[in-house]
């Protein structure tokens, strides 16, 4: 489907209301859906596509994904999400996931960050040096 | 021990592994060479993405949303949804002399088989040209070997001088003609053991050509001895467009290498067209608005920020220089399409070559009156300034009168002279390929041109004559010509000395 100009700009300015001090605020995306659905403005379907493109997008931003070899402890993940918090703000979801192919160590990604603390990471790094 | 033991444990605890920060994006769609990547929230303009597996990909576009990158390399290998890292590096390509004799791809890489490349640095490829304050203007003449261009449109060292004709009407010859010629220079020159010698090395870009093509240039190099001197630079029809559009780049960055190390060079994009062609596709296929012909707004200054980096240094910064012969191919004769008229404004002059002139039997096809050297001419050796001063002028008047005197025989002296003298310039600037010609004996040749020497041999024996007339030269008063080329000026002395021998020569040839 083609998204026009007119209904990109439309979504991002709807998108720049739902925004509550920097942050997208949940109640008023449901609000805004809800009205457009209601309405049906011009292009009402182009302008829904993009607008859930760009919440995608900032919950994505806004997403940081912890992987460790084994189950994190409460403590580690305690002083992870206080750092994390530290260095993006908040508002951050974090998530914690178990991936044994790590071997050890910690593999954070925050957005489009990628902070690589895993033995797995160091080992590939090595291969890659020969 | 136990001490000791204690201590070293702590030493370990107390090391701390550095985690190094990546910026990471999601490849979105990939089609054409161009792919469409998601996060990359840091990438910078024209930075080097890594695909992984050794793909590497150049950040064209920065949106709102996503990045648009070229891939160069196999695109293939690249699918949906792979991870892409920012590198925090430009694109850079090896330089030095290890690359001459040698084939390399658009990154530099060899695919001539012969192993790998010593390169002496790395160089990026897109780079700004050197400012005002660097350079100088061009004094030094670069040699082309064919003397319709050595004395009408003479080249200077750090000129920019277009190529340009229809398919088919030479204009890869003349440059294939200028890199055999310095080689030959180059090879004289070391040979003579003269400090203040400066060989000039070439540096041919094959854009978007057929890869028989290149293979025919190579070998024609070779055959002469220039491969030695020569690095070439290919992106041929099978490379992708990203690759054949990056190519006169990674080449200009070879060059500078020369220049900056106050070498001199020679680079010969062949062609441009075809990069001005490959880069529309990129721009339409990364969705940039297009303008006239479909070609992006920023294709003149695709153009313009390539030549420009072409230059004559002052000494404070080394002395080099980089010569560019860009050649561009017009269609049915138009010079003012799109392209054509923007590297004609670029450029410190141009080639103009005729598809008429060509069929007639006249080649190299130089169209005297369409062809002009804008700096080149205070470059030019005093021999030759001497000796070809005025034949521009007599040549244009010449294919004037040529028309004209097509309708009516009865013609007075004056223009009768100008006809046979035109016919008998223009015979001896004809020159076979691949064969170019010594300055001192073109400026023996053209000395007895324009002292009447010429006047009483028919103009279809012309050749024959020049040639008969070159060997006794060559064989018989070398040391004459050794003295042209040193003195590099035709003295009274000099000319009676050339007087003489011309006179021994015709008396031989009657």
């Amino acid at each position: 489907m083609k998204i026009t100009k007119q209904a990109r700009r439309d979504a991002k300015q709807l998108f720049n209301t739902c925004k509550v001090g920097g942050l997208l605020d949940e109640a008023r995306v449901r609000q805004v859906v809800g009205v457009v659905v209601a309405q049906k403005p011009r292009g009402y379907a182009g302008i829904l596509t993009h607008f859930q493109r760009l919440v995608k997008l900032d919950l994505d931003r806004r997403m940081a994904r912890v992987e460790s070899a084994v189950p994190a402890s409460e403590a580690l993940q305690q002083s992870v999400k206080a750092s994390l918090a530290q260095r993006y703000g908040a508002g951050l979801a974090v998530s914690f996931v178990v991936n044994p192919a790590l071997i050890g160590g910690l593999r954070v990604k925050v957005g489009s960050d990628v902070f690589d603390g895993s033995v797995r990471a160091r080992l590939n790094e090595l291969e890659a040096s020969f | 021990m136990s001490n000791l033991l204690q201590e070293i444990e702590a030493q370990i605890s107390g090391v701390k592994t550095l985690v190094n920060k990546q910026n990471v994006g999601i490849v979105r769609e990939c089609a054409d060479g161009v792919a469409k990547i998601e996060g990359l929230t840091d990438a910078m303009l024209n930075e080097m993405l890594d695909f992984g597996n050794g793909i590497t990909g150049l950040a064209l576009n920065l949106e709102e949303t996503e990045v648009g990158a070229i891939i160069l390399g196999d695109y293939l290998g690249v699918h949906e949804g792979q991870e892409v890292k920012t590198t925090g590096k430009l694109l850079s390509v090896p330089v030095g002399k290890g690359l001459l004799g040698r084939v390399v791809n658009m990154l530099g890489q060899p695919i001539d088989g012969k192993g790998p490349i010593k390169e002496d640095a790395f160089y990026p490829v897109e780079k700004i040209a050197p400012g005002i304050i660097k350079r100088k203007s061009v004094s030094q003449p670069v040699q082309t070997g064919i003397m319709a261009i050595d004395a009408m449109i003479p080249i200077g060292r750090g000129q920019r001088e277009l190529i340009i004709g229809d398919r088919g009407t030479g204009k890869t010859t003349i440059g294939v003609d200028t890199m055999i010629n310095q080689a030959r220079m180059n090879k004289v020159g070391r040979a003579s053991g003269d400090k203040n010698f400066r060989p000039v090395y070439n540096i041919y870009v094959a854009i978007g050509q057929k890869q028989s093509n290149v293979a025919r240039v190579i070998a024609e190099l070779e055959k002469a001895g220039a491969m030695g001197d020569t690095i070439v630079v290919a992106a041929s029809a099978s490379d992708s467009a990203a690759n054949q559009y990056m190519a006169p780049f990674s080449g200009a960055a070879m060059g500078e290498w020369f220049m900056d190390n106050g070498m001199d060079a020679l680079i010969i994009y062949d062609d441009l067209s075809k990069q001005a062609v490959a880069y529309r596709q990129v721009s339409l296929v990364l969705k940039r608005p297009s303008g006239r012909e479909a070609y992006p707004g920023d294709v003149f200054y695709l153009h313009s920020r390539l030549l420009e980096r072409s230059a004559r240094v002052s000494e404070k910064y080394g002395n080099g220089s980089l010569t560019a012969l860009p050649i561009v191919e017009t269609q049915a004769g138009d010079v003012s399409a799109y392209i054509p008229t923007n590297v004609i404004s670029i450029t410190d002059g141009q080639i103009y070559l005729e598809t008429d002139l060509f069929y007639q039997g006249v080649r190299p096809a130089v169209s005297v009156g369409l062809s002009v050297s804008r700096v080149g001419s205070a470059a030019q050796i005093k021999a030759m300034k001497q000796v070809a001063g005025r034949i521009k002028g007599d040549l244009a008047q010449f294919r004037e009168l040529a028309a004209f005197a097509q309708f009516g025989s009865d013609l007075d002296a004056k223009t009768q002279g100008i006809l046979e003298r035109g016919k008998r310039v223009v015979e001896v600037f004809k020159q076979p390929q691949f064969n170019p010609i010594p300055v001192e004996l073109q400026a023996a040749v053209l000395w007895a041109v324009q002292n009447n020497f010429f006047d009483d041999v028919a103009v279809e024996k012309i050749k024959v004559c020049q040639d008969m007339m070159t060997d006794f030269l060559n064989t018989r008063k070398a040391d004459l010509l050794t003295k042209i080329r040193t003195e590099k000026a035709i003295s009274e002395a000099l000319a009676a000395e050339l007087k003489a021998a011309i006179t021994e020569f015709k008396q031989t040839y009657r």
